[in-house]
């Protein structure tokens, strides 16, 4: 294969295009590369705040479990099902709901009792 | 002092995190890396993005350099195909702003002095004008084998395309270059020491 160099090495016109080659960038282009550089190796804010919450989740989720437990231990034998259990909703019939506390409110509730 | 360290020493303590070495090489070799970037883009904040994206890369990438080619070979490569994305990201833009990137530097035409002669700088603009008018396939020939000075073999590398379609297109685009350079070749040729 015939390589060229040869003939553009005596070629006015390829020197000239050599010599026309860009040299340098805008001044101060090694500080802006290390200026990146230094900006990659910082942590990300949404990087800390990951890994924060990546270390809060296990603690919140044992709580959790550990409320839902407790709730299930004290209403499981007078709640109509585990989720009420659970999450100790009270029981809610018809008559609670008209009840006078439910109604008007605890003030209510306390003018009876009186 | 370390302008004399070897690339093997200045590689060798940048992938042990002396960030001075890495600028020493930043340095060495931001010439190479700008004929490139600059060469395909044309001045401006593109070419500069590109050219700090490509030395960002080679830092990530020191431990997998392992010298099968050179240093200046294996950055051009990164500037380049760093270059060819950018032009793709251009032409797919919709909107076209305006930028300090798309206004051609070169568009003063060169004023001949009363002897005829064009001024250096002028010259080497008029040359740079006459490259980016080159499609994107021979502007990237003419780079790598005019502007980097790259073999034959290490552009086709480079490029990923056959060493005769390198030389074809080379011929093709000087072709093209001396239609439009034809009246500034003798006086190129008178002002190359000039401009060296």
């Amino acid at each position: 294969m015939i390589d060229h160099d040869e003939s553009l090495a005596n070629d006015p016109l390829a020197a000239l295009v050599r010599a026309s080659a860009p040299e340098r960038f805008e001044s101060g282009f090694s500080d802006r590369v290390a200026a990146r550089l230094r900006a990659d190796r910082e942590p990300a804010l949404s990087a800390v705040l990951q890994r924060q919450f990546f270390q809060i989740v296990p603690i919140v989720a044992a709580a959790s479990l550990m409320l839902a437990a407790y709730n299930w231990w004290g209403a499981r034998e007078t709640s109509s099902s585990p989720i009420e259990a659970v999450l100790n909703l009270p029981q809610v019939t018809l008559a609670s709901a008209y009840s006078s506390s439910v109604l008007y409110g605890a003030a209510a509730a306390d003018m009876e009792t009186q | 002092m370390l302008e004399r360290t070897t690339d093997a020493d200045l590689l060798a303590r940048a992938r042990a995190g002396d960030d001075r070495a890495f600028a020493a090489l930043v340095e060495r070799y931001e010439s190479a890396v700008a004929a490139t970037a600059v060469g395909m883009l044309g001045p401006g904040d593109d070419a500069d993005d590109v050219g700090q994206e490509a030395f960002i890369r080679f830092h990530h990438s020191l431990d997998h350099f392992r010298g099968e080619s050179s240093l200046k070979t294996y950055l051009v490569h990164i500037a380049m195909n760093l270059s060819l994305n950018a032009l793709r990201r251009r032409r797919r833009s919709v909107l076209r702003f305006v930028s300090r990137d798309e206004t051609p530097i070169e568009s003063a035409e060169p004023s001949a002095g009363p002897d005829g002669h064009v001024d250096a700088e002028e010259l080497r603009v008029l040359v740079r004008r006459a490259v980016s008018q080159l499609n994107e396939k021979h502007r990237a020939v003419v780079v790598l084998r005019m502007f980097d000075d790259c073999s034959t073999r290490d552009a086709a590398r480079i490029l990923g395309i056959p060493e005769g379609t390198v030389l074809s297109r080379l011929s093709r685009a000087m072709k093209e270059m001396e239609a439009l350079l034809a009246p500034y070749v003798d006086s190129g040729a008178a002002v190359r020491e000039t401009i060296r």
